[in-house]
């Protein structure tokens, strides 16, 4: 191995485009294509710290929709219903019923890319129904392809790509408004300054939060790439993120991390089951409520909790088989070989996920409205990590593309925002800090000290006086980290300044939880010590941002419904809560 | 403040027999996620130069000649 | 200065392309992926000539590539790959050629539908499927009568695909065909068609010797059928697959078969906890009020799952 590889090169380049697109992965592809194709005279950049081909959450596809609202299965105004609901009614409508107007133009879009869902014999799509609610499955059986598929849209379109590039900040104009971002190139150290009139962050969910039980930094629930850069950046620039409290937490394959999907093999017949083979989750939404039955199940006689698949047919095992192991999380087979375990013959062990952000499962992600807008103008978000509740990959898609289309418009109708070259300057400085000190702490025990706390302290059901300490603890790695980290080549540099967006994270999700004086959301945001639900003081968003340089949180109100929900629907879910604290 | 290494089975394993990287390949290392793939300056093949593996695939799966294999991490298997 | 290009260039298709002619197959491997990434339909040509090349790991990443690439000349060069000596290389073209979705690539399949191969043969009819040709019809068709259960099959699929009513006789003649997997294919390709024919072929096949089968027809049946000719399903309730019993009782729940409420109310003992939960969801979807006490019975069911379902039933019987 030469000293040249990942060497760090002292260089600066400067671009400008109309419409910057930070984030290759699901979102971000999506939103660069939509501009460009909207105004193919455009410049429309997309940048990513990876590689467009196999970036992201979706790295290696998807094994089916889990929220397709297609006509005549299900409508716009029972998905957004839903999602109130099962959001403890914390809920923008109006993106959440965009998405469901607008979803189902996107799935022809992507079959039209190439992405094969699944059709019946008739050559329909083949929509699975998974309960009497208004959520709807169809199964992608070449879901692997995805990403190809995107990419050579992006191709053909002539978006530029650029991979190995890491956004560190976002730029301001003096008003405020976004002017571009700063980059750093994971395998040189070369800086990038990129103006842009308008900005889409699509860096999917701050998922390097918590610590994952087997205490291997990378063997996360999310794509381990996903460090919460664009939590971080958007603070900076100064927008407001919301309901950051409202932890992302899934149930997933014990030890391996990977989701069980038994969304996926629920239709076959395969649920989940407590170590008695039989069901227990009462919660009839994807919510923190039902993640809270799942942990009592956890810590109770009943425990641990499983996915069963053993009595069902050998022939259907093998079909839920050739989807499971071949899309999302592929090693998946893998682990179960290595242990021997035989979905036909053994229930599969299953836990729940560190802590992490993700509107995309939950609802913590950057404020925007239903054109996708953030708190700053010019400033645009979506898929994973801006809130719009439960929206998965099909949300990413088609947010991706709304986002697309409004930022190449507003492009459009604006010069080119002046940039601060001090700004740049100072950017520059701090985040090559770490490559001119001879010796220090690597970024690897930054980071695992960082999630580790954030597990000792973070993690529901959440105690004020530990999220307290854990504060304490925070600022003193912020400390260390500033003055102390240490990276030798430009690969050390990439996961240096991965460790602060973390810490970022981590500071944010213990300000924003002791914000919130009440419990919400099941077990995402169960505070023992405010242990009810508190509807007169606190049924509205709570948002995080930075002010004078300060991290500060304010109420906003929840904007009026535009599909109402009847008291008793609403009541459904209190029920539920009931019945567990009983 | 001096550092040490510790060491650890690393999931990605090359053979190099089959891996054409000497002839100019580079998919393995364009497509992982996490950037810990390189090229060896000594041998001419792909290797696992930073244990930081999320065991996702792409890189076994796109290899055009079959030359790598993703093991489940030790700490998790 | 800068060291690095921002942005990715994929270099001139024609200067790529010249690795293909390199003594080295690995060179020639590379210059495909090469080729192939630059989603250039000027690569195609080039990419058919390596598709012929003398080295197997050459044709077959070729023929791997061309799946991103659409229209007649790639429809060609892989049809060509079908015969492939090396079945690898083969398959990975007929992997391939399901991904085309220009009609216009269907001309150079048609008359690989009658080739001497069965391989090449359930390859063309299923590249022919999704691309929907009216002109496949006539050779679909003739597929069913082939002596390979795997061509049968295709051709069913080219069939039901098209959804032409003209052709609902060789369906149904498909319903009755000594391989299970083209009966089942047959059924899944009749739904379309809520034609009495259609729906007396699927209740025939209610009583197929094969689970899958009947389940299949089960299952077809709530697509096809209507309230009365789905009465035989009530028969089925007692079938030895519980799959069987799972899709009758959903087709029952979906066609809102009211006299199979008492059978229904039946199923609402059954040992498996899915079934109960099946069985309360069909009750719900009647909505008939004769299955009150039924589901009453079950409101305190062990299982979560059925007693959900149940009172969602029971609200659906009031309103």
């Amino acid at each position: 191995m030469s000293a040249g590889q990942d060497a760090i090169q002292e260089a600066t380049n400067e671009v400008a485009c109309d419409v910057l697109v930070i984030g290759g992965g699901t979102a971000g592809p999506m939103a660069a294509l939509k501009a460009k194709l909207r105004n193919p005279a455009a410049r429309v950049i997309l940048l990513e710290k990876a590689n467009v081909k196999r970036s992201g959450a979706i790295s290696m596809g998807m094994d089916g929709l889990n929220n397709a609202v297609i006509p005549g299965y299900a409508t716009p105004e029972q998905y957004t219903k839903e999602i109130t609901i099962a959001n403890d009614g914390i809920c923008d409508q109006a993106p959440v019923y965009k998405y469901a107007e607008r979803c189902f133009e996107i799935i022809q879009e992507l079959d039209r890319f190439g992405i094969r869902f699944q059709r019946d014999g008739n050559g329909d799509y083949d929509v699975k129904k998974v309960h009497h609610l208004g959520t709807y499955v169809l199964p992608m059986p070449n879901g692997d392809t995805v990403k190809k598929a995107l990419y050579r849209q992006l191709r053909k379109a002539q978006v530029l790509i650029s991979n190995r590039f890491m956004a560190t900040r976002l730029l301001n104009a003096p008003d405020g408004a976004v002017a571009g971002a700063v980059a750093v190139n994971t395998r040189t150290a070369e800086f990038l300054v990129i103006r842009a009139k308008a900005v889409i962050l699509c860096l999917g969910a701050a998922g390097r939060l918590g610590l994952p039980h087997s205490g291997y930094l990378w063997g996360t629930y999310e794509n381990a790439a996903n460090s919460g850069d664009g939590y971080s950046m958007a603070y900076h620039a100064g927008a407001g993120l919301a309901n950051l409290e409202c932890f992302q937490i899934n149930p997933l394959i014990k030890d391996y991390n990977g989701p069980a999907c038994a969304y996926v093999a629920g239709p076959f017949g395969a649920y989940t089951a407590n170590s008695q083979g039989n069901r227990f989750i009462e919660c009839d939404y994807w919510s923190g409520q039902m993640m809270q039955e799942f942990y009592n199940e956890l810590q109770s006689g009943n425990g641990p909790v499983f996915l069963k698949l053993d009595h069902l047919h050998a022939d259907t095992v093998s079909e839920i088989e050739s989807i499971l192991h071949k899309v999302e999380r592929p090693s998946r087979g893998r682990f179960h070989e290595n242990r021997g375990t035989d979905y036909r013959h053994r229930m599969v062990e299953m836990h729940i996920s560190e802590v992490g952000f993700c509107s995309g499962h939950s609802a913590s992600g950057v404020f925007v409205d239903e054109f996708a807008r953030t708190t700053v103008s010019g400033l645009y978000s979506a898929g994973d990590m801006a809130n719009v509740p439960h929206n998965y990959m099909l949300g990413a898609f088609t947010n991706g593309a709304v986002a697309g289309e409004h930022a190449i418009d507003h492009a459009g109708e604006i010069d080119l925002p002046a940039i601060d070259v001090e700004a740049i300057a100072r950017e520059r400085e701090r985040v090559l800090a770490p490559t001119r000190r001879e010796d220090g702490i690597p970024p690897n025990q930054i980071e695992y000290k960082t999630r580790r706390f954030v597990n000792d302290y973070l993690q529901p059901p959440k105690v004020t006086a530990k999220m307290e300490i854990g504060q304490r603890r925070f600022s003193e790695i912020r400390e260390d980290l500033e003055t102390r980290m240490v990276a030798r080549d430009s690969h050390e540099l990439l996961r240096a300044l991965e460790a602060a967006s973390i810490l970022d994270c981590a500071e944010m999700a213990a300000h924003a939880s002791l914000y919130r004086t009440e419990s919400r959301w099941g077990l995402y945001h169960n505070r023992t010590d405010f242990p009810e639900k508190n509807d007169a003081d606190w049924f509205c968003h709570a948002i995080l941002r930075k002010a004078d340089g300060r991290m500060v949180s304010e109420k906003r109100p929840v904007t009026p419904y535009i599909v109402p929900i009847e008291a008793e629907e609403r009541g459904a879910y209190d029920r539920q809560r009931v019945r567990r604290q009983a | 403040m001096p550092l040490a290494h510790s060491p650890s089975a690393v999931p990605v394993t090359v053979d190099e027999a089959k891996c054409i990287a000497d002839k100019g390949c580079t998919v393995c290392v364009d497509v992982c996620p996490l950037d810990v793939l390189r090229i060896s300056d000594l041998t001419g093949k792909a290797h696992m130069k930073y244990d930081e593996c999320w065991y996702c695939m792409p890189c076994e799966t796109d290899c055009p000649t079959g030359a790598v294999t993703v093991q489940i991490p030790y700490l998790l298997r | 200065m800068p060291v690095t290009d921002p942005f990715e260039n994929f270099g001139d298709v024609a200067e790529i392309a010249l690795g293909l002619d390199d003594a080295d197959p690995a060179v020639r491997r590379v210059a495909v992926l090469a080729l192939a990434e630059t989603a250039d339909p000027d690569a195609v040509p080039h990419l058919a000539r390596a598709v012929a090349d003398r080295n197997l790991d050459v044709r077959r990443q070729a023929a791997l590539s061309l799946g991103g690439f659409d229209g007649p000349q790639t429809a060609e060069a892989l049809a060509g790959a079908l015969t492939d000596p090396d079945k690898a290389v083969a398959v990975a073209a007929a992997e391939s050629l399901t991904e085309l979705k220009d009609q216009r690539a269907g001309a150079p399949l048609l008359p690989l539908t009658g080739h001497a191969d069965p391989f090449v043969r359930a390859a063309a009819l299923r590249a022919l499927r999704g691309l929907r040709l009216p002109e496949a019809l006539g050779p679909a068709v003739a597929a069913l009568g082939d002596p390979e259960p795997a061509v049968r099959a295709q051709g069913v699929g080219v069939i039901a695909y098209l959804k032409q009513e003209a052709a609902l006789p060789s369906l149904i003649a498909a319903t009755r065909d000594a391989d299970a997997e083209v009966r089942r294919a047959a059924l899944g390709g009749l739904a379309f068609a809520r034609h009495a024919s259609a729906v007396d072929a699927i209740a025939g096949a209610l009583h197929d010797s094969e689970w899958s089968v009947r389940e299949t027809a089960a299952e077809a049946l709530g697509r096809a059928g209507a309230a009365e000719s789905a009465e035989v399903l009530i028969a089925v309730l007692d079938d030895a697959a519980w799959q069987v019993r799972q899709k009758a009782l959903r087709s029952l729940g979906r066609l809102k078969v009211r006299r199979a409420v008492t059978s229904v109310v039946l199923a609402l003992s059954e040992e498996m906890a899915g079934l109960r939960k099946e069985a309360a969801a069909a009750l719900g979807e009647i909505a008939d009020p004769t299955a009150r006490a039924g589901l009453e019975g079950i409101v305190n069911d062990p299982d979560p799952d059925v007693r959900k379902t149940a009172r969602w039933a029971l609200g659906r019987l009031a309103a």
